[in-house]
């Protein structure tokens, strides 16, 4: 692979990741996906779905059984200067308790090459101006977080890399990490966050990769995810005409209640086509709102143990 | 040096110097030192003449186990506060990591040494004028006994990095370390037949580079100088480079 002036794009490229733990614990498994540059990436997974260790894989912290994660073309090592191209924020506890915020990020401006005002301004992009010269003894786990956010930021990279950034912050630290992401992503910036909670990242994300027990579960943007998923409720005294109707045109309904059922990839216009044709009276049609929690959820299930790979729709 | 090393080294001096460990154990670098002096001084038969002058300093090498202390918390903290992540992530090669805590932590020792060899020549001189001794830098075991107290320290804190690279836990480094250094050499000293490796431990190189032969075990001789250093830089590296090519380059998770 020639490596002659890689465009620094800030695109992350993930090749049929795979890490196996101790020889056995599939912890990723042939995982691939692309962040494209200047976009928001939900990367989304219950917990221990691999989310943490393909985030360590894209940073060089933890070495790949097979497989190849890439940064503007390159492994995170092969990358000058670092930090001033990708920021990473990984745990609300890499800091040592008796140092003060500021200083840090102090550390982080010396070794990097960085002025030491750097420090203070990702202090009060962050909002901890004020605590920054107090010991991260005494920080909560929010105010770690928004810490472990401003070390991300301090190299004014054009990636971010965060992983579970929510964690531990209350109802106000949340929604000031959405406005914040919508600031990053207002600069241009390629963010790949992590979440198992969908709400954080709904809002935010023009994409999202679904991770399941280290394999893709689907990928794509989050309206495409949902156009898949949309659904039509249809409500009535005596369905049935209507059920045999759909699965001659080779719907599936599927039963929610005595008297009613949805059903999935159909336009409420067809099924009161279909309604009409046999004669069935209705007393609700309707398109079924799905959001990404639902899907997610949906989704996740599928992946029973020992169940076969689903698809993965890129 | 390139002006990248330089940026890590200075990066290490600050970290320790955002923390207090370092003041606590220059404090017992310091004690140590003091020990030592009243030690000389006040031992039968002493300090009676200028030939003894030397071994004073000869005998501060146990201010060696602070500095390795801090060579171990220099790598050992990284892990334990997971400061290892935001390091590895600025400096993606360990090597250069590894190297730059080198020579951040044997400049360091360095000035312990400094510290250490001012404070005890602040109560040695007037302690020596009261007894008609004169104090000549130009006495080449005097000469050797300070240069090789500078060398020791330094390579300590090398040491002290090795293990705890190569150990990674905080508590057992520090244990393991300050009880093969301060005992366990020792006992080992004191069987016969196995009391032949003396020369090739720790202590056996501090006692070839010092050239205090009364420090050796009986019937040990002490290596010369010149072979001294190269065991301690064995010491010094090879736990070093193993914990940097192993340990360090394992997964950061």
């Amino acid at each position: 692979m020639t490596e002659t002036a890689p465009e620094p794009d800030g695109r992350i490229v993930v090749d049929q990741l795979t890490k196996v733990f101790g020889g056995k614990v599939r912890a990723v498994d042939r995982l691939s996906f692309t962040v494209e540059p200047g976009s928001v990436t939900g990367f989304l997974g219950p917990n221990g779905a691999g989310k943490t260790t393909t985030l360590r894989m894209v940073l060089g912290l933890v070495h790949p059984t097979a497989g190849t994660a890439t940064i503007s073309g390159v492994a995170y090592k092969s990358l000058r200067d670092p930090i001033s191209h990708v920021g990473a924020a990984l745990e609300s506890s890499s800091f040592h308790p008796a140092r003060s915020g500021r200083n840090h990020l102090r550390i982080q401006c010396i070794a990097a090459g960085l002025p030491l005002e750097r420090a203070d301004q990702v202090l009060e992009t962050v909002g901890l101006a004020a605590a920054g010269k107090r010991k991260v003894r005494g920080y909560s786990l929010g105010m770690r977080q928004r810490l472990g956010l401003a070390a991300a930021l301090i190299g004014d990279p054009r990636v971010l890399v965060l992983d579970e950034p929510a964690n531990g912050l209350d109802p106000d630290g949340i929604r000031w990490l959405r406005g914040f992401f919508k600031h990053l992503a207002s600069e241009g910036r390629s963010v790949l966050v992590s979440s198992h909670q969908l709400n954080e990242v709904q809002e935010i994300a023009d994409r999202v990769v679904i991770l399941n027990r280290g394999q893709l579960v689907r990928s794509g943007s989050i309206r495409e995810l949902l156009a898949d998923t949309d659904s039509v409720l249809v409500r009535g005294p005596d369905l049935g005409p209507l059920d045999a109707a759909l699965r001659a045109h080779g719907f599936n309904p599927t039963q929610t209640g005595p008297t009613s059922f949805v059903v999935q990839g159909i336009e409420t216009e067809h099924v009161g086509h279909l309604a009409f044709g046999a004669g069935v009276e209705l007393h609700e049609l309707s398109k079924q709102g799905f959001d990404l929690e639902d899907l997610f959820f949906q989704l996740t299930a599928e992946q029973a143990p020992g169940a076969p790979t689903m698809g993965s729709a890129q | 040096m390139t002006r990248a090393m330089i940026r890590l080294v200075r990066a290490e001096f600050v970290k320790l110097r955002t923390t207090q460990v370092w003041f606590w154990l220059l404090i017992a670098a310091l004690g140590i030192s003091v020990l030592a002096v009243l030690g000389n001084f006040l031992s039968d038969p002493g300090i009676r003449s200028a030939r003894d002058v030397p071994q004073i300093f000869a005998n501060s090498d146990i201010a060696c186990l602070a500095v390795f202390v801090l060579g171990v918390l220099g790598v050992t903290t990284e892990f334990r506060y997971q400061t290892i992540t935001p390091t590895v992530l600025i400096t993606p090669s360990r090597w250069t990591l590894i190297t730059a805590k080198m020579i951040a932590y044997a400049l360091l020792g360095i000035l312990y040494a400094l510290a250490c060899v001012a404070l005890q020549l602040a109560m040695t001189l007037p302690w020596l004028a009261t007894r008609n001794i004169s104090f000549d830098l130009g006495d080449p075991d005097l000469r050797r006994a300070l240069f090789g107290l500078f060398l020791v320290l330094a390579l300590y804190g090398i040491i002290g990095l090795g293990v705890g690279a190569l150990l990674k836990n905080q508590i057992v480094a520090v244990t393991l370390g300050v009880i093969f250094l301060l005992i366990l050499q020792n006992l080992l000293a004191a069987i016969p037949g196995v009391r032949h490796a003396w020369p090739y431990m720790p202590a056996g190189a501090n006692a070839a580079i010092l050239n205090s032969q009364s420090n050796a075990p009986d019937t040990v001789t002490i290596l010369s100088p010149a072979a001294g250093v190269v065991v301690l830089l064995l010491w010094a590296f090879i736990p070093a480079l193993l914990g940097a090519g192993i340990t360090m380059n394992r997964d950061i998770t």
